[in-house]
């Protein structure tokens, strides 16, 4: 034999050991490439055509998931130049803007995607209730979702003290004293926050052993959680007029799973053509190539807008942090905002109690509303009570996060965003 | 398969679309990051050295490329301006364009880049790397642009902090001004501890003014003096009221009784001459000549009572322990007809008014009045019995050139808002700003405001390491005892003269050495009867009628104590000396300054009569090094020889005729 024909097939032997599958060709092979990697094996082999509908889920699932990744993967890169203590931590973001290749590019893409996450992760929340989606058997991971949507705003503020100048130090500061508004807890959490009364040296390490390690670490879990449950339950859809009875007893020795563990009973039987034998699997298609092409497009268009933004817009870095010039008006993060302008009514009502309340109710939603009913489909009307009723709470969290962010001026009062 | 929703056509036309879109964005990153700013501009520096150097210096000048900075470990300051200024130390870059010119003057030689950076001395942001980003005008967040023009010798002052900068003309004239204006009586200014101004003190003020003269300076002083050092404190009426009823109430320590005195026989015209002769107007200005030591007496006939004059004249000290005017010894006649001439001559423009106001009796306006006074914190510069303790009534001005501005606090106003303008509209009208402002109003010109403002920029608020600050010790204040004490206490000579570095700063001569200078007889003779060493000048020593007995105490004492060996040499007159120093008097071309023998020209000392004046060895000393031991001096510098100083000393030494001397 020729040695370069066993060159080639040695070493097709060993692109065999990493992909075992190869380039898919049929059917087959794309379920079993799906299953066999571990990277895709996060998806089902194959999906439902309704899952796959954009004017369904809107991507933003996957977008936050997306943002996530790249967030990881800058914020890596970042801290490859970060110095945790005071003024190192300013003279990095001024080394990052003037010194460092590709450093203010990196830093403007972590700052806006950390900026679109928590939009995204709080439109596929209300996505989420507005489809039904938490409804039997997701209630769980609906808890799972709103405890990473609190993740991500946890993420976002803990990384807002980084860059150490005045903008920081006065949105944390606000921030932490929100906390304080918390009884009989409170100061001790603002404390064990700042590691201190103020915020110093200790909270920048604090935040930025959160920011970095702890939060991310949980969020990773948290997130494979959240994951493990689509991938077990699926992910919603209307109810099928045909009853289930057929579908258990087809899928064999799998008769409580749902219709992605169908494939387990394919590869069992090898022999037999997905499409005709099984008929549960007749309105479903293939996650390779429909699924993973879609997702593919998805990440590309929104590196694209990153890198867009991140080219045109740079992230803010006013003067280094100065704990005796308080700015006015001192502004909490964005996000936080509505709840500032609470605050602004009413310390413990606003900072406390409304907070409390929506969280629980958050928390408890899939309890509280149990009856399987409208799941699948935008709006549906037998829900129309609930819907309204997240609608009107989720709009007034706007409003507020809007009022706060550009209707309020010099100690807290009123002005109009044009007139400024 | 059935397709869901989407064709496959439009995802392959989304996917191609998308696809080019990311790689032609990605290029976009990189191709900004090729093109930064920096690159460019030192390719064209590249360009430019090749034009302005030879081959062979091409061959040995460094090569740029990449970002160039200086650390400054000890200050953490990072300065990346030689990125692009990459010609500032290299003079074959002298006439280049910016940013490649090199740097003016010597300044990098006695500034070090390695050592002082940039940002140091100019200001701006030192870590960036594009024009704009560096500061070189204003930008937002960055807290200090690059200093343009005068403002930059406020960042000298950061570490040079001595009084007086040799080489920074403008922050010298701000700190003296500070200095002379008083602003340490309110503000603790670092640097400026003991610059209080000492106005009088006022505890027995009641006895000296007249209650109509009170009520016009406490409204506006400079509508008494265009001149006064008292800026305006903007009282209410009610406040003039009280504190005019306050001061009138004040008589601690009565005037010295004039009762004897009879006022008809008083001779205004032999005060005048008298006015005259004690040199009066070297230290008070009447119609607008003389000196400013003490106040301007143009219109002093409106301001003070006669009797108090009188007990003035005769003993300043009696209710003015600190006060800056000599005990003369006066006849009572004689302060008789000078206080006739101040009262009846000097009246100015303001006339008296012919009824004096009587409210001072009235014990709550007296109150009310004495709590204006420690409002306005008058006692800041009028050193008041019991207020000894009050506090400074400004705030600090620790860290004053970095305070922060608002924009806010410009509102109706047209200027940039930052802290130079702030300061600048602060001291010209201190209430252009905040609402309310306790702040007096000074007669500041632009000028002096301008210069204040450097001086104050020249405050910042970091701690600077030690080895980076410049300062000049503080004199010890001189304080002699014994008689030759008392009699300087008596004549006040550290009103004008220095010891020590401690003293007045008329007199541009230090009494350090005088006695090395100036022979013992003459210094009797001179003490007794003083008249002008340099004709020219306004400025003279008065006449104080000292006895010949306390001049000789004086005189022994800076013969003795006063005197610096190095200039005690011997000496022994010798003929051909003299006639040497001669020849070398006429070559040098001498007489156009001094007069020798009655011809010569006025801008030097007449040395008609300095065989008996001066002392050879210090001749000799000046003449060979006279701008060391007289900064500023205008005597040249010719370079002499050891034996030509020595030749010249021994002419000089020779001349005791006194023939031009215009002993006055």
């Amino acid at each position: 034999m020729p040695d370069a024909a066993r060159l080639r097939l040695w070493l097709r032997s060993v692109g065999r050991s990493v992909f075992r599958v190869g380039w898919p060709r049929t059917d087959k092979d794309r379920a079993a490439a799906m299953i066999s990697s571990f990277f895709l094996h996060i998806h089902s082999a194959k999906v439902q055509p309704h899952s796959l509908r954009p004017s369904y889920t809107l991507g933003l699932g996957l977008l936050s998931f997306y943002l996530f990744g790249v967030l990881i993967i800058t914020g890596i890169a970042l801290m490859l130049y970060y110095i945790p203590t005071p003024l190192a931590a300013y003279r990095s973001m001024k080394d990052l803007q003037f010194v460092v290749t590709f450093g203010m590019v990196l830093r403007n893409m972590h700052r806006w995607a950390a900026h679109v996450m928590v939009i995204a992760v709080f439109l596929h929340m209300c996505r989420v209730f507005f489809t039904g989606a938490y409804k039997i058997p997701r209630q769980f991971n609906w808890v799972v979702g709103v405890g990473l949507f609190l993740l991500t705003l946890f993420l976002s503020f803990t990384g807002y003290l980084l860059p150490w100048d005045q903008l920081s130090l006065w949105a944390i500061t606000v921030g932490t004293n929100m906390a304080s508004y918390a009884p009989w807890l409170g100061d001790y959490l603002k404390y064990l926050l700042l590691g201190g009364n103020v915020i110093g040296p200790a909270t920048l390490l604090r935040f930025y052993v959160l920011h970095c390690v702890i939060l991310p670490a949980i969020a990773v879990g948290l997130v494979g959680v959240h994951f493990f449950r689509v991938r077990k339950d699926g992910l919603s859809a209307p109810a099928r007029p045909e009853p289930a009875p057929v579908e258990e007893e087809r899928s064999g020795r799998f008769p409580a799973s749902t219709r992605s563990y169908g494939l387990m009973a394919l590869t069992d039987r090898p022999a037999l053509p997905v499409e005709e034998t099984d008929p549960e699997a007749e309105d479903e298609v293939m996650a390779w190539p429909h699924l993973l092409y879609r997702e593919l497009i998805v990440l590309l268009a929104l590196l694209v807008v990153l890198h867009v933004v991140s080219l045109l817009f740079d992230a803010p870095l006013e003067e280094l942090a100065d704990p005796t010039r308080t700015p006015n008006p001192a502004k909490a993060p964005w996000y936080f905002l509505g709840l500032q302008e609470l605050v602004h009514y009413s310390a413990f009502i606003g900072g406390v109690l409304v907070p409390t309340i929506v969280v629980l109710l958050l928390l408890l939603t899939p309890y509280l509303d149990s009856a399987p009913r409208g799941v699948g489909v935008w709006f549906a009307p037998e829900r129309r009570w609930a819907n309204w009723i997240f609608g009107v709470l989720a709009s007034v969290a706007i409003l507020l996060t809007l009022i706060g962010t550009y209707f309020r001026g010099t100690n807290w009062a009123w002005v109009w965003p044009w007139t400024g | 398969m059935r397709n869901p929703q989407t064709s496959p056509l439009r995802l392959h036309q989304a996917f191609a679309v998308l696809g080019v879109a990311f790689l032609a964005i990605f290029a976009w990153v990189f191709f900004k990051e090729y093109l930064a700013e920096w690159r460019t501009i030192q390719a064209q520096f590249r360009r430019l050295e090749r034009r302005v150097k030879d081959p062979h210096a091409l061959s040995l000048a460094p090569p740029v490329g990449g970002i160039q900075q200086i650390w400054l470990t000890d200050l953490d300051r990072v300065d990346r301006c030689t990125t692009c200024h990459l010609g500032v130390d290299d003079p074959s870059f002298a006439s280049a364009p910016q940013p490649f010119t090199a740097h003016p003057g010597a300044w990098l030689r006695t500034h070090s880049p390695d050592r002082f950076g940039c940002t140091v001395c100019h200001g701006g942001q030192g870590e960036a790397t594009t024009h704009a980003d560096a500061a070189h005008h204003r930008v937002p967040y960055w807290p200090e642009p690059i200093r343009a023009g005068e403002l930059i010798e406020a960042n000298c002052g950061t570490c040079h902090r001595q009084r007086v900068v040799p080489q920074a003309f403008w922050l010298t004239s701000g700190r003296e001004q500070i200095a002379r204006a008083g602003c340490a009586a309110c503000h603790d200014i670092p640097g400026f501890s003991g610059a209080e101004v000492r106005a009088p003190r006022l505890e027995s003020v009641g006895y000296k003014l007249q209650p109509a003269w009170v009520n016009v300076w406490l409204a506006n002083p400079s509508d008494y003096l265009s001149q006064a050092r008292m800026p305006n404190f903007r009282l209410t009426p009610d406040e003039i009221a009280g504190l005019s009823a306050f001061l009138l109430a004040q008589r601690a320590v009565a005037p010295l009784d004039s009762s004897a005195i009879d006022w008809g026989q008083a001779n205004p015209q032999r005060g005048r001459t008298l006015f005259g002769e004690a040199r009066c107007v070297t230290c008070h200005m009447v119609d607008g000549r003389g000196g400013t030591l003490g106040p301007d007496l143009s219109a002093v006939a409106s301001k003070v009572r006669r009797e108090w004059l009188f007990s003035f004249l005769k003993d300043p000290m009696r209710d003015q322990p600190d006060a800056v005017m000599l005990r003369y010894r006066f006849t009572d006649e004689e302060i008789r007809d000078l206080v006739a001439y101040l009262t009846t001559e000097l009246l100015g423009s303001t006339e008296p008014s012919a009824t004096p106001d009587l409210r001072y009796q009235s014990p709550t306006l007296v109150e009310q009045g004495r709590e204006a006074f420690v409002r306005h914190g008058c006692y800041g510069c009028h050193r008041f019995a019991g207020m000894e303790n009050l506090p400074k009534i400004g705030p600090s001005l620790v860290g004053v050139g970095d305070k922060p501005v608002e924009p806010a606090e410009f509102k109706g106003k047209t200027v940039v808002p930052t802290l130079p303008n702030w300061l600048f509209l602060k001291l010209r009208e201190p209430d252009a700003l905040l609402a309310a402002s306790r702040m007096p109003t000074y007669a500041f010109t632009e000028m002096e405001a301008a210069v204040v403002v450097i001086g104050l920029l020249s405050i910042r608020k970091t701690e600077l390491p030690a080895s980076r600050v410049t300062t000049a010790p503080q004199p010890e204040p001189y304080q002699p005892q014994g008689a030759f004490g008392a009699l300087v206490s008596r004549y006040r000579c550290l009103s004008c003269h220095r010891v020590g570095g401690s003293g007045g700063t008329l007199s541009t001569v230090p009494l350090d050495r005088i006695g090395s200078q100036l022979q013992r007889t003459y210094l009797i003779d001179y003490l007794q009867n003083p008249g002008a060493v340099r004709v020219g000048i306004e400025e003279r020593m008065p006449k104080f009628g000292m006895t010949a007995e306390e001049a000789r105490t004086l005189a022994d004492y800076m013969s003795t104590v006063f005197v610096d060996d190095s200039l005690d040499g011997p000496f022994k007159p010798d003929p051909e000396a003299t006639r040497r120093g001669e020849r070398l008097f006429e070559a040098l071309g001498c007489r156009s300054c001094h007069i020798v023998g009655g011809r010569g020209g006025y801008v030097g000392p007449d040395l008609g009569d300095s065989g008996r004046r001066l002392k050879p060895g210090w001749i000799e000393a000046w003449l060979t090094d006279p701008e060391g031991w007289k900064p500023g001096t205008l005597q040249p510098n010719y370079g002499l020889r050891a034996e030509e100083a020595r030749d010249l000393a021994a002419y000089l030494m020779s001349l005791t005729s006194g023939v031009g001397g215009r002993t006055r």
